[in-house]
């Protein structure tokens, strides 16, 4: 039951919690036997200690995940309830894989940057930190949708406290708006899973909450979902928009988006970075790994939507981030427009437009992340985030400015950064989908470059007018090893981006082979046209320098 | 004339909660009157912990004695007139009066003391209270439903105005008494016109005879269902809960919003499966309306209140709202939805209702939610607890209060899809966007607790270590009916309405 082996996945999910039972059980015994609680720094350390060893652990699943197989991965499964098809099933493929290493990444490095920044309540904050991260990797490991569901309502809760205890002034009402947003819209969704489970239950005789089943056996992805001749809330196109709702709240496209600037200025550096690294990413992640092959019909009825949606969202993102006079709000909206972009990716529905789309989630988490973790240290040393605070920072700040620079190319997506590829992937298969879109989006591309060096301008460079940052210190060390850590990755995946994109591979091209057979059954139900057969069979205009030719060979069939 | 065929195994229970009642003044004399026989008298504070604790043991063996009878096939008191009947379904409701009462017992020793209101008949009332409620869930005789109900409230009335010198207890008191035998009125009222209708008092037989076409049944009828509305209050017969729960000492209001909730629940699902089954469709929209307003009205309610208790007391009312869907489905997985949902309910009100009992200090509580500011730095373990309360009532995965809800709607939904009825899912669709409203009031608790300066005054006091456990029970119980609600599966299974068509072969 413990193995590492057997139970990799279980391992990465619930050690940082394990952490925080261990740590009260200490705490607990101090009181009690020795009467002295343990020291703010022990807890400190201890969390940093289980997250690095959950960072460890998802590289381990990294490292054992097989790359030509696009199935489900290090499966683990075990009856919970087993009366109501709720098990316990856990597994790894290549839509989450990076996710989760992703977020096995940017939680000891957030701990790190937040090592003197967050000096009150410590346990408190390790506490939260490591319950969020439980609830994280647990909704992206989830193959149940029962388990998925409780995972991902449950890592509302860490965050809610995250934001309103340490935030900042506003941080009251900012939390609340972010949970009952993100709450009240998958509520909804809960309602059109008990449906879709029903149906299943109807169509295969026993319940079952499995999403991909399990051995062989059927799954809530086996479930047909009529188009038409059913009541109208049993169709693909209300369930979609009832889960669409839940993602897009998430996410968050335009106009559900409102939430978002409020909470990330709000939160406290760690809680904004997690929060842009990871938790948006659960409204993509959904998208691609729930509603669309759930709903391949509705999803290919409503791309229009999404598309116009998606490229207002990157439009107005930019648009409002380049007015913004605090810094942090304008990466939060610099995020509305990005994620615009993974929607209009995923929505391509090709290879490109996928991939490239999965690709720019673990971008945008590590691009943003560092950006908000940069100006956290900035932050910390002044106590404002006002553009017009600052100017000249390169001078006093050189090592800052460099990573500073560095993050931002990142977002706008410079050539040999991780933003250009997933930018380009995603542009090119929405060309090939929807050209038009892909031209509206390309404006978004330049804006951000617009938007991002002005305020690079403006913070770093001219003269050193505020007599308040003549004295800035520059990076202690403990700060140069967080800002080494965010920028590897970077380059990373700019320079070499086919260690990404050769384990997507096969995990997309079966997404898009389960949503074509989704497609060609609900036709031969209706007894007509299913709309994913306009959908290109053979995805043309493979990039072939981003990846290995065996790699693309043996994805292509 | 034979003797009557008696199993006075099956209201085993039932005697031992009515002995420990008739006793329990005799102890709180006996430990009046210790110098007599010890060499010093035990202080008010020792007597008021001895009676809380021998209550505890009572309610305990007859907890047991239930557990037992849970497995068994159902029995009934008189074999020839079965107007008390233990079946699965009695059994499990006795089992959550029996654990919300043990609890609220267990609490009680510490919370009067620090009131000052440490009497011995506190607990007297309450074991008849309980004797009065496990009659009520047992009843299927409209008779013995109203002997249970009035044993059930009387003793409540009084602990309600147990503060006789807090002129808001005396008012609680007051408001509850007249609103209640009002409602008991009604109820009798409407007693009286089925019986002349069908010339019957039993459930089952008024069933069998219903005339759907007679007006007088039918008026009967409804005044029965609106004495009982009064007794869970749904909307609109919910107005009394707030002040009644706000100005009763707070152990009493948790007793109130759960385990006499609990009671009037399971006479209601009796009376329902029954003797309403002939009238069903005409029911339906009357509990549709009802079901949705009680639902919205209590959360809207909730969100303005400044009281701790008041808010409880409205969010009550919405949870009630959420069971009467339960009954509404009225599929046996409706039914054991609604029976889940009253043990998780149980489980965290009281948990909320105990947080609330605790901060009582030197005869004053702490009942403004803003007095709970700053708890979580003087009182993790306090802050703790409610919050867990607070986020199952508010139906996040993970706590009872999501397993209830889920088991719900699932229930909901399950019969929508059967029967392609969009006005079932509609009430799913209503009852998760109440969810929503409710996250606004709920949430803003731990809100107060972690991230609000506590103002200025006393600390709150160190929670004693009854109290403590009780809360423990409490938080741990919503955690794990949340997570492994499995094992309590195994018990809903055996709530089978088959069962009481057995005992209709049986009856004469």
């Amino acid at each position: 039951m413990f193995d590492l082996q057997e139970n990799l996945l279980s391992w990465v999910i619930f050690l940082p919690i394990a952490g925080i039972g261990i740590l009260l059980a200490l705490e607990a015994a101090g009181r009690i036997f020795m009467s002295r609680r343990l020291s703010d720094r022990s807890w400190r350390v201890a969390g940093m200690g289980f997250a690095l060893g959950n960072f460890g652990l998802s590289l381990m699943v990294w490292q054992r995940f097989d790359p030509i197989d696009g199935g489900l991965q290090l499966v683990e499964r075990s009856a919970w309830i087993p009366d109501l098809g709720i098990q316990y099933y856990v597994g790894v493929d290549g839509i989450s894989l990076f996710l989760v290493v992703m977020t096995g990444f940017l939680l000891p490095v957030t701990l790190l940057a937040s090592w003197t920044d967050i000096a009150s309540r410590v346990k408190q904050y390790v506490f939260f930190m490591l319950c969020l991260q439980t609830g994280m990797m647990g909704a992206f490991l989830s193959m149940n949708l029962f388990l998925f569901y409780l995972f991902w309502e449950l890592m509302l809760i860490p965050m809610y406290f995250i934001i309103g205890i340490w935030g900042g002034p506003r941080r009251l009402y900012a939390t609340l708006k972010f949970f009952i947003y993100t709450m009240a819209g998958s509520l909804l969704m809960l309602v059109g899973l008990l449906v879709i489970y029903y149906l299943n239950a109807q169509q295969f005789g026993f319940l079952n909450f499995d999403y991909i089943g399990y051995g062989g056996a059927s799954g809530i992805i086996d479930t047909l979902i009529p188009t038409a001749g059913a009541p109208w809330w049993q169709t693909q196109f209300w369930l979609f928009l009832v889960f669409g709702l839940a993602f897009a709240v998430k996410v968050p496209m335009f106009p559900f988006h409102t939430w978002l600037p409020d909470a990330h200025v709000e939160a406290p550096t760690p809680g904004s970075a997690i929060l842009a690294g990871v938790l948006l990413k659960f409204g993509t992640y959904g998208f691609i790994r729930f509603a669309m092959p759930l709903f391949p019909e509705a999803a290919v009825e409503l791309s229009g939507l999404v598309f116009g949606l998606g490229v207002a969202g990157i439009i107005y993102g930019a648009l409002v981030a380049m007015i913004q006079q605090d810094i942090k709000k304008l990466v939060a909206y610099s995020s509305v427009s990005h994620l615009g972009f993974v929607m209009i990716g995923l929505f391509a529905m090709n290879l490109q437009g996928l991939e490239g789309a999965l690709l720019q989630m673990v971008n945008h988490g590590i691009s943003t992340g560092a950006l908000f973790i940069l100006i956290g240290m900035i932050y910390e040393r002044r106590h404002v985030r006002e553009i017009s605070e600052f100017g000249g920072l390169a001078k006093v700040m050189p090592v800052f400015a460099t990573f500073f620079l560095i993050a931002t190319f990142s977002s706008i997506g410079l050539p040999m950064l991780n933003g250009f590829v997933g930018e380009f992937l995603i542009l090119l298969g929405t060309f090939a989908a929807a050209p038009w879109v892909a031209v509206l989006a390309t404006t978004g591309v330049i804006l951000s470059a617009v938007y991002m060096l002005w305020m690079y301008r403006r913070v770093f460079f001219g003269p050193l007018t505020n007599e308040a940052n003549r004295g800035l210190l520059d990076l202690s060390a403990r700060e140069k090893i967080v800002a080494v850590a965010l920028t590897l990755p970077m380059f990373w995946i700019g320079i070499y981006p086919a260690s990404f994109l050769r384990p997507m591979d096969a995990a997309v091209s079966e997404l898009m082979r389960t949503m074509e057979q989704r497609g060609a059954d609900i036709a031969s139900h209706n007894g007509g046209q299913s709309a994913l057969a306009s959908l290109p069979a053979e995805t043309p205009g493979r990039v072939s320098w981003l990846r290995e030719p065996d790699a693309s060979a043996e994805a292509a069939e | 004339m034979t003797a009557p065929d008696l199993d006075l195994g099956a209201v085993a229970p039932l005697c031992v909660v009515a002995v420990g009642a008739a006793l329990m003044p005799l102890l709180d004399v006996l430990l009046g009157r210790t110098k007599t026989f010890l060499s010093r008298p035990v202080t008010a504070a020792w007597a008021g912990t001895v009676m809380s604790l021998a209550t505890t043991g009572v309610l305990s063996i007859a907890l047991v004695m239930c557990f037992d009878a849970a497995g068994a096939a159902p029995r009934t008191f008189n074999r020839d007139h079965p107007m008390i009947l233990m079946d699965g379904m009695t059994s499990f409701l006795n089992i959550v009066i029996l654990i919300g009462s043990l609890l609220t017992a267990l609490a009680s020793g510490k919370f009067l003391a620090d009131l000052a209101i440490n009497r011995g008949e506190y607990y007297a009332l309450l074991l008849a209270a309980v004797l009065g409620m496990m009659l009520l869930v047992a009843s299927t005789n409209l008779m013995m439903l109203f002997v249970g109900l009035e044993l059930m409230s009387i003793p409540i009335y009084a602990m309600a105005g147990f503060r006789r010198d807090s002129l808001r207890s005396n008012e609680s008191a007051l408001k509850y008494f007249l609103v209640g035998s009002f409602a008991s009125g009604i109820l009798l009222y409407g007693t009286a016109l089925i019986y002349g209708a069908t010339g019957t008092l039993s459930l089952l037989e008024i069933g069998a005879r219903f005339d759907v076409d007679d007006p007088v049944l039918l008026i009967g009828s409804g005044l029965l269902l609106v004495g009982l509305a009064f007794k869970i209050a749904t909307v609109p017969f919910h107005q009394w809960a707030p002040d009644v729960y706000e100005g009763a000492p707070t152990l009493v209001s948790g007793l109130m919003a759960t385990t006499v909730k609990v009671a009037a629940f399971g006479a209601l699902l009796r009376v329902f499966q029954m003797a309403f089954g002939p009238i069903d469709d005409l029911l339906y929209p009357a509990l549709w309306v009802m079901a949705v307003l009680t639902m919205t009205v209590g959360n809207v309610m909730a969100i303005i209140q400044q009281n701790t208790k008041r808010m409880l007391a409205y969010s009550s009312v919405a949870h009630t709202g959420y069971l009467l869907v339960g009954i509404l489905v009225g599929t046996q997985v409706g039914i054991s939805a609604v029976l889940f949902y009253l043990l998780a309910y149980t489980f965290m009100t009281l948990g909320a209702f105990g947080v609330v009992a605790v901060l009582a200090h030197a005869g004053r509580e702490r009942e403004r939610i803003a007095d709970l500011a700053g708890l979580a730095n003087s009182r993790i373990f306090l802050a703790a607890v409610m919050t867990i309360c607070m986020v199952s009532l508010a139906g996040i995965p993970g706590t009872a209060g999501f397993m209830g809800k889920f088991y719900i709607f699932r229930a909901v939904v399950e019969q929508a899809i059967a029967t392609e009825s969009s006005s079932l899912l509609w009430l799913a669709v209503i009852g998760v966007l109440n969810s929503a409203i409710s996250l606004v009031y709920y949430l803003r608790v731990p809100m107060v607790m972690f991230m609000r300066e506590p103002e200025p005054g006393p600390e709150p006091d160190r929670s004693g270590t009854f109290e403590g456990l009780v809360l423990a029970v409490c938080a741990a119980a919503v955690i794990l009916l949340g997570i492994w609600p499995e094992d309590l599966n195994l018990i809903l299974t055996r709530v089978d309405v088959l069962h009481w068509a057995s005992v209709a072969s049986a009856s004469p």
